[in-house]
């Protein structure tokens, strides 16, 4: 019955959009893939750390969070609320592309430190311990963001170039592109660079390789020689760091407020267990049915749009009850 | 002589004798039911109007009303996950479903405090027979995310496509009839009475109280929570003694739920308002805090978290500078309990208690009890 619900909802789309034009189903894709590339960036690296070091971390979000902060500081001067107001406009200022770069090396040395000070000590504790305690972290890490930068929102200054439809430099807006904004298919393409660059990681490198052996069997891995801590530090550290520039380009398609940092890691999480934990390919798709879905419901029922990968999640899970790919190895 | 040792001064060290009957009074279900009696009527006046405590406090008796409806949630809640190990991140889909249910009946069906208290507790159960059938079947964080995926569904439904229903962010009124149409809820008391409980709304909620209270103690000493507590400890092993784990899981969602749903109908019945921010997944992150801060598996220990969430929340955040900070202390408090002491405040007050004993060579003794998920309702009068 829920596939049928799902045929139909894509059989209007269908039908609206063949009465549109080729850029406004154009635009659409890119509305679902925006959405699907932002949650994938943040649950890839909660799926990796889930998958294998099996280590459940909420405390993921705090890098999100951290991410849109430090962009914003970064990219503009901003009046601040909070402990801040006082210190007039805070910020250097620097644009919109030094954010994007250095964003994720701040948010990669956090994620080091993260690893070697949270998660360690927890990595041979029960599931819910890890849970609960990185939950405890996320929650006290989002409110000294609203003492310190206070409780109202804001967004990110979007320069020009990024504003308005997709424009090359020779060939200009390319054919059918002209409803697809320049931030949206930037997200997209970082994502999938991104996305391949893990993938190759797994794949080609000999840390990628130590990594999957000591998901296998890390004891074993250890008594073969291969000091598996390093290269779980470094996966992790890379998770966070996506999950920073997630938080830079999450900014500027959202708002930037101090309870970003659960709001992402809730649908994250569904995602990643959706999926099926410890599978790539099964979050790849999860986040891609997500986004779907979302951009499914803002053009069809307006009002399910948020309720929409909730209901996607629920309906998944009783149908498979650990998710896509249940089975995957970590890497695949 | 042991009648004589109910009143509850466990620091009285008088004798050994004395000692060992506390230690055999203190588990009785008549005990916990005089000691909670006992709380309910002191609470309010020793919390809000006693001269003796503090002036911080003084006049906050609705908040009193507040922490004992919470303390309801936060003890179903706990129900759950200290006796059966199973985390639940979406409780407030009760709490909130129960408080539309409760409203809702009010304003189209019949409006009558006991009724729909009772609508409201078994919309929530029925509300949980139909989440247990997707949540049972999976285990541990699984579990945990999907339970917060229903709620933040739930939430999401009830703020937008069911609008028209819910009335969204403006919420429902629910108004104060008589109670079985003859006693008046804001009636307030005169006298010794009206000292100890002002009103019939503080006595409403306090009888609930003691009745979850007794629920509960009676079923943490009945041969079914002891299955419950084997589940919780190790689940293949309770279905291979011949259990059957998902019957005892589901009964154990469904109580839960229920004692949620009573929590939530109450709330709506005290604030005479339903709204969709009790469905929000921050309701359940507060109910987690409270039932870990205070002690897992514990009667008493969810109750103490509740007090000191709510101290925080509506006294402390009226403190020039430190108010501000009352969510962060909170926040790093909870991972502190969870990292370092996950048997939380309750767990704290019980190793004093045995550490005082210590001379009298008591100290393994009560340990071995406090361990085995017992309580020592000892000082419960004392410490609030």
């Amino acid at each position: 019955m829920n596939n049928r619900a799902i045929h139909e909802t894509t059989n209007s789309v269908r039908s609206e959009v063949a009465g549109m034009t080729l850029d406004a189903a154009v635009g659409f894709v890119f509305i679902a893939l925006s959405v699907a590339s932002l949650y994938l960036l943040v649950a890839i690296g909660l799926s990796i750390v889930f998958g294998s070091l099996k280590y459940v971390n909420m405390a993921h979000g705090v890098l999100y969070l951290g991410g849109a902060y430090i962009g914003l500081l970064i990219a503009s001067r901003e009046q601040f609320g909070g402990l801040l107001s006082d210190y007039g406009t805070i910020g250097l200022g620097w644009g919109f592309v030094p954010a994007l770069i250095l964003t994720p090396i701040v948010i990669f040395v956090v994620g080091v430190a993260m690893e070697r000070f949270l998660a360690k000590p927890f990595y041979d504790r029960d599931l819910l311990d890890q849970l609960l305690v990185t939950f405890g972290v996320l929650i006290a890490a989002q409110e000294l963001v609203a003492i310190v930068f206070g409780r109202t929102g804001t967004i990110y200054p979007r320069p020009e170039w990024l504003a308005g439809a997709i424009s090359l430099p020779v060939i200009g807006t390319p054919p059918g592109m002209s409803a697809a904004s320049t931030i949206r298919v930037l997200v997209v393409t970082l994502t999938l660079v991104l996305i391949g660059v893990i993938f190759a990681f797994f794949k080609y490198t000999d840390y990628g390789l130590a990594v999957r052996a000591g998901t296998e069997d890390s004891e074993m891995a250890e008594m073969l020689g291969i000091r598996v801590g390093r290269p779980f530090l470094l996966i992790f550290a890379i998770g966070a760091a996506y999950a920073g520039l997630a938080g830079v380009l999450g900014g500027s398609l959202f708002n930037v407020t101090n309870s970003i940092g659960m709001e992402i890691i809730i649908p994250s999480l569904v995602i990643v267990i959706m999926g099926g934990v410890g599978s790539l390919r099964g979050t790849v798709v999860g986040s891609l049915l997500a986004g779907l879905v979302f951009a499914v419901a803002t053009v069809v029922e307006p009002s399910m749009t948020n309720a929409s990968i909730y209901l996607l999640a629920i309906v998944v899970l009783t149908i498979r009850p650990s998710g896509i790919f249940p089975s995957a190895k970590i890497g695949q | 002589m042991s009648t004589d040792n109910a009143q509850p001064d466990v620091e009285d060290e008088s004798s050994l004798i004395s000692v060992d009957a506390w230690d055999r009074i203190k588990h009785t279900e008549r005990f916990v039911f005089l000691i909670s009696v006992a709380f309910v009527l002191t609470f309010s006046y020793l919390f809000s109007r006693a001269p003796v405590i503090s002036d911080v406090t003084q006049g906050y008796h609705g908040l009193t009303v507040t922490i004992l409806i919470w303390s309801i949630f936060a003890l179903g809640f706990n129900l759950l996950l200290g006796q059966t190990g199973l985390l639940s991140f979406g409780h407030a889909m009760f709490f909130g479903t129960a408080s539309y249910a409760t409203a809702l009946f009010s304003i189209h069906v019949f409006n009558e405090p006991l009724t729909i208290v009772i609508v409201g507790m078994l919309s929530a159960i029925a509300l949980g027979a139909v989440a247990a059938v997707i949540l049972l079947r999976l285990h541990t964080v699984y579990f945990a995310i999907v339970a917060l995926a229903i709620g933040q569904f739930l939430y999401f439904l009830a703020s937008n496509p069911l609008e028209g229903i819910t009335q969204g962010i403006n919420g429902l009124e629910v108004d104060r009839t008589p109670l079985l149409g003859v006693v008046d809820l804001d009636h307030e008391y005169g006298g010794i009475l009206g000292a100890l409980v002002v009103d019939n709304l503080y006595l409403f909620v306090g009888v609930f109280f003691v009745a979850v209270v007794m629920f509960i103690t009676r079923i943490r000493k009945s041969p079914y929570g002891l299955i419950f507590k084997a589940i919780r400890e190790n689940e293949t092993r309770a279905s291979f003694v011949g259990l059957d784990v998902w019957r005892y899981k589901f009964a154990a969602f469904l109580l839960s739920a229920g004692i949620a749903g009573i929590a939530g109908a109450l709330l709506a019945v005290n604030t005479q308002f339903a709204g969709v921010e009790r469905l929000y997944w921050s309701i359940s992150g507060d109910v987690v805090v409270m039932a870990v801060l205070g002690g897992l598996g514990t009667l008493a220990g969810p109750v103490i978290g509740t007090f000191v969430w709510f101290y925080f929340k509506g006294i402390v955040n009226g403190f020039p500078t430190l108010g501000d900070y009352w969510l962060l202390m909170l926040a790093v408090s909870f991972t502190a309990v969870v990292w370092a002491y996950p048997e939380g405040i309750w767990g704290m007050i019980t190793d004093l208690t045995a550490a005082l004993r210590e001379p009298k060579t008591l100290a393994a003794k009560v340990k071995s009890r406090v361990t085995g998920g017992s309580s020592t309702e000892g000082s419960n009068g004392g410490d609030r």
